[in-house]
């Protein structure tokens, strides 16, 4: 899958989890950019990332992502 | 090398037996961090896991031993003894290492950062033993994460005279802090507990809700000193408190309070539990944030209060996740409207009620005297407020500037503004004379030890 692919789909689930329509993403976006990203909704939007890819993420790649970007990489590997 | 032999002499003024523990848990740990880094490097995972829970164990084992061993092993034979079964156990005489609870986060922290990627393994030994050691705050935190403090180790730091005046002038903050107001009102709330038999409900409830403010006041003291002496050393070392007591909830009171404690927390117990309890959906977050909360607690030492503590503290989390409110960056924005002022201050009063419990838990030597001052407190309606007026008095002046400084910083400072915001140098000269003034009418000089050096 290309990785513009993959982060139009986590910006889609972005924006259906943190109910916020108008969200862009980037590769540096970090959760500090993004209203209501914090520890707990961080789990929720993984899981929904999950499902959506299909994917099961391990802890220690989900604690090593440091944003946006890691993350795209991340599941880029797995699909 | 001069900073680290600085740091070590300075521990060893404290505790010279346990430098040597400090010294050989530096090398351990150092040692550690580049045996997972070359696992890492070798893709092999599962080796690279194995020497970081060494490390953890290590780190825990040295907490658990001088910390909580004998409380352990005293429960566990409390609890035989319910079902008749005897077990005896000699308590050691041990004693805890100054700064214990501190050094080890610090020493987990660096070989966690390493195997999840956030960090590479320090080459330079020196830096590495700066790090852990570093002597504005080995003592009692703020608890400094590996990555800023290691970067800052390996750039040039020439001297620069405005983090000079702000370290020093924080370092004056921190001193008023501590002997003014919290030294003056721990002679009030300390007659009031130590001799709670003799003092009425309504004494009883004043003392306990000025105690948080006596907490913040030494801990965010100590803190302001810690952060001041490491700017005059050109460090910038994490904060530790943004005025706790403008929280509207639970969730924010720990985001403003011993931040670099809970963040350490929260990610590596709270995140990591999380993940693992993801497919447990709200309850697997429940729990994450229960046991997270409890870690709270027992940081702070081997006693029942602690547990309960943290337990209370969880517990307050679960109907802001169920409702949904758990969320950082929901602020009330609009202080102008009558009505948004008024809920506002009603949240904040709420929060600081809600905190003056746990505290109250916190503060009590044992389970049982927790419960008989509240039992006395129940049958002593009847007696007046006890009156210490020349304490009373100090306390409520060096708390007036207490507030006008946290007020101004929390509703009329621009997030980001310089810390240097005056034009005129007689401005700076002016504040720090009077702030020394204020320590030496005010202070209070009779050696009070830190609350928190006791963790």
């Amino acid at each position: 899958m290309e990785r513009n692919e993959i982060l139009k789909r986590v910006e889609e689930i972005f924006r259906d989890e943190l109910e916020q329509e108008n969200l862009v993403l980037t590769d540096d976006t970090t959760a500090e950019d993004v209203e209501g990203w914090d520890s707990l909704s961080h789990i929720q939007l993984v899981a929904a990332m999950e499902e959506a890819f299909g994917i099961e993420f391990k802890s220690r790649e989900i604690l090593s992502w440091d944003n946006v970007g890691d993350l795209i990489d991340c599941i880029q590997k797995k699909v | 090398m001069f900073l680290l032999l600085s740091s070590y002499w300075f521990y060893s003024q404290i505790d010279i037996k346990m430098t040597l523990l400090l010294v050989i848990l530096t090398l351990v740990f150092w040692l550690l961090g580049r045996g997972v880094a070359y696992y890492l490097d070798k893709e092999d995972e599962k080796r690279a896991a194995i020497v970081t829970n060494v490390g953890v164990v290590i780190g825990i084992g040295a907490l658990f031993y001088f910390k909580y061993l004998n409380f352990f092993a005293e429960s566990v034979t409390s609890f035989a003894s319910l079902f008749n079964i005897h077990l005896s156990w000699t308590a050691l005489h041990l004693v805890v290492p100054v700064g214990l609870s501190f050094f080890t986060f610090k020493l987990m922290s660096y070989v966690l950062d390493i195997y999840h990627g956030k960090i590479l393994p320090e080459k330079n030994a020196i830096n590495f033993a700066n790090y852990i050691a570093f002597f504005p705050t080995i003592l009692s935190g703020p608890i400094d994460r590996p990555k800023p403090f290691l970067k800052q180790m390996n750039q040039t730091r020439l001297f620069n005279p405005d983090n000079f005046l702000i370290g020093f002038r924080r370092v004056l903050w921190g001193m008023f802090l501590k002997m003014c107001v919290a030294d003056r009102l721990d002679i009030y709330v300390s007659a009031i507990f130590n001799n709670y038999e003799h003092h009425s409900t309504i004494s009883i409830i004043f003392a306990s809700l000025l105690y948080p403010l006596q907490m913040y006041a030494d801990f965010g003291g100590y803190s302001e000193m810690a952060i001041g002496v490491a700017l005059i050393l050109g460090f910038q070392v994490a904060e530790n408190f943004k005025r706790p007591f403008f929280s509207t909830d639970i969730s924010e009171y720990w985001r403003r309070w011993h931040i670099s404690l809970t963040s350490w927390l929260t990610d590596y117990i709270f995140l990591p539990l999380n993940i693992k309890f993801r497919r447990f959906g709200i309850q697997g977050t429940m729990l994450a944030i229960i046991i997270n909360m409890l870690f709270v607690g027992l940081w702070h030492g081997a006693n029942w209060t602690f547990f309960v503590f943290g337990l209370y503290h969880g517990s307050l989390f679960i109907p802001l996740l169920l409702s949904g409110h758990l969320n950082k960056k929901k602020e009330i924005k609009n202080r102008t409207n009558i009505c948004s002022f008024f809920v506002l201050v009603t949240k904040i009063a709420s929060t600081y009620f809600l905190v003056t419990i746990g505290q109250f838990i916190f503060r009590a030597p044992s389970l049982s005297d927790a419960y008989a001052i509240i039992f006395h407190s129940f049958n002593s309606w009847n007696g007046n407020l006890f009156y210490d007026m020349p304490t009373l008095i100090n306390a409520i002046i060096c708390l007036i500037v207490l507030f006008y400084v946290d007020i101004k910083e929390e509703w009329f400072t621009p997030k980001g503004a310089n810390q240097l915001r005056w034009t005129k140098p007689y401005q700076v000269d002016l504040i720090l004379c009077l702030e020394i003034i204020c320590i030496l009418l005010f202070g209070v000089f009779d050696n009070n030890q830190f609350i928190y050096f006791q963790f």
